[in-house]
């Protein structure tokens, strides 16, 4: 193929121009970190981000203090061994009364049952430090079109496909991940994921359309500190080691007949779950709703 | 040009030629070379000049430090479910997610006012200025976006595991392999606390060790104090135990927050009057139809002091 040489100076000059653009949107963002205007925000991000739709709610503080973040959707999982059950009370000193005895001895009508119980010590986290860092193996893929009917999967694997070719300027893809509005891509080399930042703009098939997306730095975080303490859920209780003699359903009534037993130093049971010989089961504990 | 530069632009070169498929041949034909070899040279500056900046512009982003204490939330039994994978069977977890709360710094004169349809919110910013009485002042007040700094979200997940615990404090005293066997034989042992080793993952240079159990539960028991006997030759050494947690991050985003709903108000100068009351009588004025305005949900005012008002992500009822 015969090549003219002025194609080659057009590509050169074109790019050229591309270049002094960036270099100036950089210098902008630069100066106005420096002396920031005192309409705008204090400093910019050199590269795309998800934008996030916020809202002001009244919440205020007096002064400038400096802002908390918000801590959500905490939950526990905790699995249970076979031959067990987990009772839930109303009253949290049930719960406490109940544990004063390791060994509880349950009446049925020929015999008793000799079960051991235990509190469920669960970990918190009490304090936590992230610190941000640029991730050279890491690339940020926005500019996707609402309303695109992918699910998770066919997204990321479309993605891991396109970005995975060389002839793309791509390479090996190490890890990806669904964010709000935008997907990180992980490499293998450093060296990839830096050329695909630099080339910046891509036409990538997805969902039968072409989709013009936009490839920048990743910006990842690190856990610099994190204090754990394990404390016990105040109205759980967990039954061990219960004999098989008999089934889940009786085993249930039993159970939950002896716990509301105030004789028993039990009370009003809220929820009585029970894992059967041999199988596994997974507790979940959630944030109490205020 | 320096060193690292000539070695770019040289590869630059094989890059161009590569790319439009010439042989460098072509290239090296003299007047080709001219004027080839001058833009490379000039695109290689600039893209060394851009990667230089843009590092700098990221070590400032780097600002991004989440430090928090959580307040001590009280978790309730929700459900039991069927463990999916080897991972939840054996291990207790915790996850949850942190987003920054993103404060805007009101000033004096200035007003936060958020409404219920965001169409009214952008068309207060359009119509720009607002003449807004209160009492007898007539005021021009100015509606602008908020400028709001980017934040961070992310979720936390911590693993605690029920068949591992970490060990430290070992005596540097044996050669590894024995060492190895020590730590078995010691953590086997069921008066103790111990139970069934599947494995011993032992680190002589930092004197510590991961013993892996084949039971969950005996690492409960091992918990309840804080250090074990192991037993070298008729002596016995007291070594720390703790539990074995693994944590890590995931959906790490940095996040631009757009003020959607909430508009900034300017220009509120020149009133006796306390906040409150100023809040009223804007959000009267702002809620009429004829004013530009519609529904309120909320009015801030700062007249006399400087407010921190925290911004949240919208959950849900996005009109």
């Amino acid at each position: 193929m015969s090549v003219n040489l002025n194609d080659v100076l057009c590509t050169l000059q074109e790019e050229q121009v591309r270049l002094k653009m960036k270099l100036q949107e950089l210098q902008q963002l630069r100066r106005e970190r420096r002396d920031p205007p005192k309409d705008k925000v204090k400093w910019k991000i050199p590269f795309p981000v998800p934008e996030v739709p916020l809202v002001f709610r009244g919440h205020t503080k007096q002064g400038r203090e400096v802002p908390k973040s918000l801590v959500s959707n905490l939950r526990v999982c905790c699995p249970l061994p076979g031959s067990s059950a987990l009772v839930t009370f109303d009253d949290p000193k049930v719960a406490e009364q109940v544990l004063r005895q390791k060994e509880h001895k349950i009446d049925m009508e020929e015999c008793r049952l000799r079960v051991q119980v235990q509190s469920l010590e669960l970990p918190r986290v009490t304090t936590i430090q992230v610190s941000s860092q640029t991730d050279g193996q890491r690339v940020l893929v926005s500019g996707f079109p609402v309303g695109l009917k992918l699910s998770e999967e066919e997204l990321l694997d479309k993605l891991e496909i396109f970005f995975g070719k060389s002839r793309n300027g791509g390479g090996d893809v190490e890890t990806r991940e669904l964010l709000q509005g935008s997907v990180m891509l992980g490499f293998a080399k450093e060296e990839v994921a830096q050329h695909l930042c630099q080339i910046g703009q891509f036409r990538v098939p997805l969902g039968g359309q072409q989709v013009s997306l936009k490839v920048s730095p990743y910006m990842s975080g690190k856990i610099q500190k994190a204090e754990i303490k394990f404390q016990p859920v105040p109205r759980s209780v967990l039954v061990l080691n219960i004999p098989d003699v008999l089934d889940s359903q009786e085993l249930h009534d039993i159970l939950e007949i002896h716990f509301q037993k105030p004789t028993r130093g039990g009370g009003e049971v809220e929820s009585l779950t029970v894992t059967p010989p041999g199988q596994q089961g997974l507790a979940v504990f959630s944030a109490e709703s205020s | 040009m320096e060193q690292g530069i000539m070695e770019a632009y040289r590869d630059d070169r094989k890059q161009v030629c590569k790319e439009h498929q010439l042989d460098e041949g072509f290239v090296k034909d003299e007047q080709n070379e001219g004027l080839t070899d001058e833009i490379i040279k000039e695109n290689r500056q600039l893209y060394e000049e851009i990667q230089k900046l843009e590092a700098e512009l990221q070590e400032a982003a780097r600002d991004f430090q989440i430090k928090e204490d959580i307040p001590d939330i009280k978790m309730n039994f929700t459900s039991v479910e069927n463990p999916e994978n080897d991972s939840q069977c054996l291990n207790v977890s915790c996850s949850f997610q942190v987003s920054s709360q993103i404060p805007y710094e009101l000033q004096n004169g200035q007003a936060l006012i958020t409404f219920e349809k965001e169409e009214v919110a952008q068309n207060i910013i359009t119509m720009g200025k607002h003449h807004v009485q209160i009492e007898d002042v007539n005021l021009e007040v100015t509606a602008q976006p908020v400028p709001l700094n980017p934040g961070v979200r992310f979720q936390v997940h911590v693993e605690v595991s029920t068949v591992k615990i970490n060990v430290t404090g070992i005596p540097d005293e044996l050669p590894e392999d024995q060492m190895r066997d020590k730590l078995e034989l010691s953590f086997c042992r069921s008066r103790n606390g111990g139970g069934e080793v599947e494995s011993v993952d032992y680190d002589k240079p930092s004197r510590s060790a991961v013993i892996t159990f084949v039971e969950a539960g005996v690492v409960d028991k091992i918990l309840k104090k804080k250090d074990y006997p192991l037993h070298i030759n008729q002596r016995c050494h007291r070594v720390t135990v703790s539990p074995y947690i693994e944590k890590h991050l995931k959906k790490y985003q940095v996040f631009s927050g757009m003020a959607k709903r909430t508009v900034l108000l300017t220009g509120i100068k020149g009133i006796q009057m306390d906040e409150e009351t100023v809040e009223d009588l804007i959000g009267i004025h702002f809620q009429r139809q004829k004013n530009g305005g519609g529904e309120v949900e909320v009015v801030k005012c700062s007249l006399c002091q400087p407010y921190i008002a925290y911004f949240e992500e919208e959950t849900n009822g996005i009109v």
